[in-house]
This record gives structure tokens, sequence and C-alpha cells, in this order.
């Protein structure tokens, strides 16, 4: 009956089809790209690490490319299904799931859809899962620095998501249920003559939750409701200028009823969160000269969360943010001659932020920031490429950045490659540190006051007789500085035939500045006062290796690994100098030493992954995965503020998933799997892995027509 | 010049082992020495039971200790010299200020106690004067760490309760653990566990009798 109504659905577009052919047609079938000027058959196109079209193989920096295919024959259906699985990349979970990139939180990694950012943190974290991939073409995730090309947020890296706004599918349409009355129900659907290309995606996904704490009614993952659509058109007015048009909405309802229990009298609180994220974008691009094009970008995002909780006993608890941010572009790309691009950039963003945590949830706190950018490539053989660049961020309400980039490959001959970059990256303050004005009533009326008005609301609170003292903090108050990192990636590849490749990668990150919470004094009643200062000192550092092997035409195998180390650097001083200390084995103090320290929490020295693909020409394709994580520091327990081997862990785990399907005639598909074959789970430490889970997937597609 | 001291003490803790290992009576020791003692398990107003309201109830009694005599001292002598340090859950007193009438009060060393060898002379003993103590209270302000992820109680390492008598002598203490058997509870203990074996104290402590300021 379904599959009637599709085939339905799938004759009107085809007459639709057969309409646009009305319209003008249009000489120029695909968008002008100033040209990579090195040759190298047939590998894929990066966008992202460059801010134009490069094969993959003449990319200076470290990319990972995941395509469409990779995210089908895995049964991802959100970001985070495909992401945990790469090398490098760890899911957070608390405030919604992160990706921790190279040991760095996810507060440090830009998130963008068609290069465009995606806003709406809660405590730094984008929730992931708010990224379906029913329309995905790829995902480019960028390691290193990229500040010199994206300013903030792009710190530890970029992850760019891009649909394909010239897919000439006319319809595909999936239906996955699983575990936990998990539904995702996808529709794409493409209109395209020679100069207009329409895609409409549509996603509904729905789950009950789950709860995985024995004896408890609560569920980690609480119900939730989710519908998520983009529209794509791209009109080429001319074979020199094209428009495209893209709109994103995602809407979630999340319900969660929370018991708590206390030497048996229960507190049940009903509670309710909505959240809601639009996007709207259009880009114009024009060709002057085959070597000169331009592009002006306009983007508007806004992220409105609201949350509701009622208790039985007490007020509600209502909370608000509401995030819009607007950005007017412009870049130019001018290849001066076969061994010299240039590229120029310019900008504005205008971006504000409402909360029920601010003075105001009614005022909306803003900042302007205007940009500019330049990178120029340099080619001057067909073994190396250099690669340097500059942002300048200026900002309203904080410290300005400057964010250079150096980058080169080195082809030593058809088998070896050196990549080799140094960059630096920064993240702004948050509107959350400039202007929080919180205080916790229900644990000790402490407060928090963003930088931009502590001073401000403390030096009130003293005129009225409320502040019983200030810590010299107080009086280093002042505006805050982006925190910044400086990093070097070292990369070898080698891929000594078609059917091998393997790669190693050396990483460290610097960074400076890092913004902490402090307490800056106390109230009367003793109750602290806290705020912002840029006072923190890290590193990361470590080594990333991949490969891929072609046992023959049908299996593949692959993995990765990274090895990771972090530290706190005024941490290692301090356990250098003698003064952090921890109790031995009879609970007697002892001066804490390296070989006991661990770095920051939540990271974990070793994590990797391996995976058997199978694939046939009938179309039958099935594939096994393994994910390892090392343990990971979770919770400070000996209370002597650095991470020790006296602390709490998380135990290292691995989970182990399995899919596999055939695409049948007519455009149908089934596929099936199973995530978590080993039922891992860790409730206190891993919210976010349910036990096992199980999906079925049918997918139906009408087949592009052969064109002539 | 640490060094020399290390080694004057190595002499020293070496003869006072002869000494002890020596059955006669007849030698008289010129040094006057300090001895640690160990003090397990001493009950500091234990949980009772729970209340219809979900909190857990107790007595609300002080336990009175004596660091010169190495005992608990009745609370009927609460009013007396005869108790140094009290305790009830997470607070000790000393006794003096508003606590009690003697001498007492102290201050928290950070460093470790084996590396305490003399209390400096410009260090500040502060009296109670309640509701501040000699031997601050709150969770990372004084000697413990509350973990409410885990609510457990944990001592900070590298914290040694500098101690004034109730006579005005000195003491040095270090606490081990705030739970039954001087163990701290593992994080996935039950809430009923964690309830009834806390407040049990665990520590250590050396004593000065001669009034100085060196142990």
């Amino acid at each position: 009956m379904v599959f009637l109504m599709f085939e339905l659905c799938g004759s009107m577009f085809k007459k639709f089809l057969i309409l646009s052919f009305i319209f003008p047609q249009c000489l120029w079938g695909q968008v002008y790209f100033v040209k990579d000027t090195l040759s190298a058959a047939g590998d894929s196109v990066v966008v992202t690490a460059t801010r134009s079209e490069r094969k993959l193989s003449n990319l200076t920096v470290p990319v990972t490319l995941i395509n469409a295919q990779t995210i089908q024959q895995t049964g991802s259906i959100r970001l985070t299904d495909i992401l945990k699985e790469q090398t490098g990349l760890t899911m957070t979970s608390g405030f919604g799931a992160g990706v921790q990139l190279q040991g760095l939180n996810p507060d440090y990694t830009i998130i963008l859809i068609n290069g465009e950012p995606l806003v709406g943190r809660t405590a730094g974290v984008l929730d992931l899962n708010r990224i379906a991939l029913g329309n995905i073409k790829k995902i480019e995730i960028v390691k290193g620095p990229s500040s010199s090309l994206y300013g903030s947020e792009a710190m530890a890296g970029v992850i760019n998501i891009i649909t394909d706004a010239s897919n000439k599918t006319p319809l595909e349409a999936s239906l996955r249920m699983g575990t936990y009355n998990t539904k995702d129900i996808n529709l794409n659907n493409g209109i395209h003559s020679k100069c207009i290309f329409y895609q409409g995606f549509y996603n509904y996904y729905s789950t009950d939750g789950y709860s995985i704490r024995p004896n408890s009614n609560n569920r980690i993952t609480t119900p939730i409701n989710r519908l998520a659509t983009s529209q794509q058109f791209k009109l080429n007015l001319t074979d020199h200028a094209n428009i495209l048009l893209n709109t994103r909405l995602t809407d979630e309802t999340i319900k969660s009823n929370i018991a708590v229990s206390n030497g048996g009298v229960t507190i049940n609180s009903n509670g309710k969160e909505h959240n809601t994220d639009a996007n709207i974008s259009a880009t114009l691009n024009y060709r002057f000269t085959p070597t000169f094009k331009t592009s002006f970008r306009s983007y508007l995002t806004n992220y409105i969360s609201k949350q509701e909780l009622l208790t039985i006993s007490g007020a509600p608890y209502n909370d608000l943010l509401n995030h819009l941010f607007k950005r007017l572009e412009n870049q130019t790309d001018w290849a001066l001659s076969k061994k010299l691009n240039g590229i120029f950039g310019m900008g504005a963003v205008w971006e504000g932020v409402k909360s029920s945590r601010y003075d105001s949830e009614k005022l909306r706190k803003e900042n302007t920031i205007q940009y500019g950018f330049t990178q120029w490539e340099w080619t001057p053989s067909s073994k190396l490429i250099m690669i340097g660049g500059a942002r300048f961020d200026k900002n309203a309400t904080y410290a300005s950045a400057w964010s250079p980039k150096l980058s080169m490959l080195y082809k030593m001959n058809s088998f070896h490659k050196i990549r080799l970059s140094i960059g630096q990256g920064f993240k702004a303050p948050d509107f959350r540190q400039l202007y929080l004005n919180f205080t916790n009533a229900a644990a000790g009326n402490y407060s928090v006051f963003g930088s931009a008005e502590a001073q401000i609301v403390i030096s009130q609170l003293n005129n009225l007789g409320q502040i019983g003292g200030l810590y010299n903090n107080y009086f280093l108050l002042k505006a805050l500085q982006p925190e910044s990192s400086t990093g070097m990636h070292l990369s070898w590849e080698w891929t000594p035939n078609g059917k091998t490749f393997f790669s190693a990668q050396l990483f460290r990150n610097d960074i400076t500045n890092l913004i902490e919470v402090q307490q800056v004094g106390t109230y009367i009643s003793g109750a602290q006062i806290f705020s912002y200062l840029n006072i923190g000192r890290a590193f990361t550092q470590g080594l990333e290796l991949e490969f891929k092997q072609n046992i023959n035409n049908h299996i593949v195998f692959s993995g990765g690994y990274q090895y990771l180390e972090t530290g706190d650097k005024d941490q290692i001083a301090q356990i250098q100098a003698g003064t952090v200390y921890t109790r031995n084995t009879n609970n007697v103090s002892a001066r804490l030493t390296m070989s006991d320290y661990v770095g920051l929490p939540n990271v974990s020295k070793h994590k990797s992954q391996f995976k058997i693909n199978y694939n046939n020409e009938k179309g039958v394709f099935a594939n096994l995965r393994i994910l390892y994580r090392s343990k990971w520091a979770v919770n400070n327990t000996n209370g002597n503020q650095v991470y020790d081997n006296g602390d709490d862990f998380a135990q290292s785990y691995y989970t182990l998933h399995t899919a596999f399907g055939k695409e049948f005639q007519h455009g149908i598909a089934l596929q099936l799997g199973c995530d978590n074959i080993n039922n891992y789970i860790d409730a206190l430490h891993l919210p976010n892995v349910a036990g096992r889970t199980y999906f079925i997937n049918l997918k139906y597609q009408i087949k592009q027509k052969p064109q002539k | 010049m640490k060094k020399q001291l290390l080694k004057i003490t190595i002499v020293l803790i070496a003869s006072i082992q002869m000494v002890a290992c020596t059955k006669s009576e007849t030698i008289t020791t010129p040094v006057v020495t300090v001895s640690t003692k160990v003090v397990k398990d001493l009950i500091a107003d234990t949980v009772l039971g729970i209340a219809a309201n979900g909190m857990p109830y107790s007595a609300g009694k002080y336990t009175f200790y004596s660091i010169e005599n190495n005992e608990i001292v009745p609370n009927t002598d609460s009013a007396s010299a005869k108790w140094d340090l009290a305790f009830m859950s997470t607070r000790i007193l000393t006794n003096g200020g508003t606590s009690g009438p003697a001498l007492g009060g102290g201050f928290i060393f950070t460093g470790l106690f084996d590396d305490l060898k003399t209390i400096s002379a410009d260090s500040i003993f502060k009296t109670d004067n309640a509701p501040t103590y000699a031997i601050t209270a709150g969770s990372g302000k004084g000697w413990y760490t509350y973990d409410q992820l885990t609510s457990l109680i944990t001592p900070l390492a590298g914290r040694v309760l500098v101690i004034r008598t109730a006579s005005g002598k000195y003491a040095k203490l270090e606490i081990t653990s705030y739970y039954k058997g001087g163990v701290t509870l593992p994080v996935s203990a039950s809430d009923a566990e964690k309830l009834t074996k806390q407040r049990y104290y665990n520590f250590r402590y050396t004593y000065q009798a001669n009034g100085s300021k060196t142990f």
C-alpha cells in the first residue's frame, strides 16, 4: 500500500519533470570552480579544507571524508552514529551528544552545514543528535586549528556536513524500525532541469527512549519526537552565475518524567523540552572570467530551546535559550597563474542570545563580529603545494583575534605523501561566559556572573551590603580574551598500490587563555560568587594511525587507532613543585607524582576501531565493526583538583556492530542491523550507549532515467 | 639544612629504636620523644535512621576526645579542659573560644604529615568563633571534600590539622578516612551503606607533651 502511494508520487514528479523542460534552457550545467592545479585521477573532492574545491589527494591538511554509502551501509541515522566510528573522534554525553576531536572538548569544534555554522550550544555542547543524515552527500572533517578560514570555534577542527543540491534522484523513501520503538522515516525528492535543481528532504524520528539503570523508572534517553526538513534550490541563471537557496528546520519535543526517591519519599517531576533549529541561506555565485569568481552568502539561523519542569511540590522550573545568528559574507577566488591561487573574504556577523539565566530573558545580549581573511595557494612544482592564510576577527564585546595558518603537501613520489600544517585557532567567549547571571537556590545560593557584568553586579551588591569579601580574582576581571590554540599536524601517507592505504599522523595542540570558572568573592552568608577568567593552559598530543586494505573486489578491511596524551600545564607545574597530594594504599597522604597524573578528564588514552566491509555486484553488502575506548577519568574523587590514578574512572569498553542488506530490483532495498551486539552498558558514564539494539530498514528509490 | 635535619631525625629515630629495644630501665633518655598514635573508627554522631521526610537523622551529639590521654572524654565533661577535640559529623571543635573554656585552637597545614617537623613561628592559630571554626568547615575549604555526584566524603590529601590542646600544648593530626573500617566506600556502594558507614573518624596524630612546637 505504501509503495503504491510512492509510485503515484513518482509519476506525478515525472510529469513535473517534463513540465520543467519548458523553462528556458540553460547552457551551464554546473557551478564553475577555479580548477585544481594538480591532476589526480579518480579521487574525491573536498571543500572544507581550503574553502574551494580540491581533490582529497591534493590537500595540505588532514581531512577525513565520509561518503553517503558509508553512512547508509552502517545504518547511521544521526550524526553521532557515524562520527563515533571515526579515528580521533569520541562522543561525549552531558548536555546532549557532543564530539571530542583529538582530545579537545565539543566546544572547540565548529559544526557546519553546507559551510554555514550551527548555533545553540548548551554549556558549549551542540547536540549532534539534532542532525539527521538522510540527505547527506558527504561529511568532511578537518583536523587541526582552522580559524584562519572559519573563525571562532574552529580550534580543534571543522565538521562540515554537505547535502546534495544536485541529487538527481526523483524520489527516495525509507522506513526504519528499531528497538525501543524507534522509528525513522525519510523522504527525499528531487526535481531538476538543466537550470533548476530542487531537493526536498523530510525526516521524522521518534523513540520511546530507554532506561538502562537497574531498578529505575527514569529513562536515560527520554521519549523524543523530531521532525526535520530541508529544502534546497539551485538556479543556474546564466553560464556565469547561479543562486543557491537552502532552508533547514529541525523541531523536537522531548518528554521526561523524573522520579527522585530519597528514603522512601518520591518526588515526581514532569518535564518537557522543545527545541527548534531553523536556518536559511542564500548564495549568489558569479564567475567573471575562468580565473576569477566571487560569491555572496547570506545566512540566518535561530535556535530556540524551551524547558519546562513541573514538580508536585515547589515552583515550576522554566528555562529558555534563544540564539539568533546572522551573517553576510563575500568570498572571491582568483587564480593569478597556474601556480598561484588566492582567496579573499570578508564578512560581518550579528548574533544575540536571550536566556532566562541572564539578568532578563527579555533582553537580547548582542555581539557583532567583522572579519576578513585571505589564503594563498602556491604550487611551485608537481610535487609541492604550500598554503598560507590568515584571518582577523574584530569583536565588539571581547578581544579581537588573529588566526594565521601555514600548511604544505610534499608528494615524494606516487606512493608517499607528507603533510605539515601549523595554525592558530580560537574560540570566542560564549554568551554564557559573558552574561550569565545565575544563582542556584537549590544548592547553597551560590552565584555565577558572566565576566562582562560581574564587576557591575557585584559592586551593586556591595553597595547593598550583600558582599562578605572579594577575592583577588575579582580585581583581575576584565574583557575576556578568546581561548586560543596553536596546533601542529605532521602526517605521512603511503599508498603502495591501489589496494592498500596507510597513514600516520602526529599532532600537538597548545592551548592558552582557557576560560575557567573561578571564585571571585563571597556573600555575607558565606555563599560563593563565581565568574570567568582566562587562566588555563593545556596541551593535547598524540598519534593517529589509519589503514585500509582491499582483500579482493568484495572485501575491505579498514581500521584506525588514536593514542592521546593531555594535560593541564598549571597542574603539571604544581605537581612538579610537589604541592599536589594524593593518598597511598594505606590512606596516608603522599605527594602526587607525574606517573600518577592522567591529564584532562573524559579523555581516553587509546581509542580504536576496526571494520570489515563486504560488497558485491548483486547489491549485497555486509559489515562488522568493532569500536574500542580505553578508560577515562570522570570525577576528581580525592579532592586534589587534579585527575590522577586515585580518582574515579569509567572502565574501558568495546562495542560490536553489524549491518547487512541487499538492493533488489525496482529500487527496493532492505537492510538489517544490530548495534552493541555485546550489550555493553555503563549507565553512569555512558548514558548515550543503549544496550543491544536491532533495526530493519526498508528503502524505495525511483532511479533516474538515463538522459540523452 | 633540610638534609642535616633529616639526618638528625634518622639518628634520633635510630636511637629511640635502640632505646626501645634495650630492656634496661637504668638509661635515662635526655630527649623527650614523641610517638604517632592511630585512632580507628571514632564515632562522630553516626546516622541513626532516615526520617519520614527522607533526611537522615542522628543524635546531634559531639564526641569529645583527649589528645593528651588518647581517649574519649564523657559528654558530661564538655565544659572542662579535659578534652582537646570534639567531633560531630564533619565538624571538628577545639577546646577554646566559643567551643570550650580552655586554651585550644588550631589551623590546617597544607603539606605532608611527616614533613611537618616544626610548627613555624609565624603560624597563626585560630580559635573557634561559631559559626567559623579553627578547623575550617565546608567541602573543599578545610579538611575534606564532599562529592555531590557520589555523596562521598573524602579527606583531602596533604592536609594536616595542627592542634593546640586544651592545656596549650601542640599536636599534628591527619585524618585518613571518614568511613567505618578506614576504607572509603566505592562509588557504587548503596545510599544506605554510604549513610550508615560514614562519620567514623580514622586518623593518626603526634602529640608533643613538652610544650614545644617540634615533633
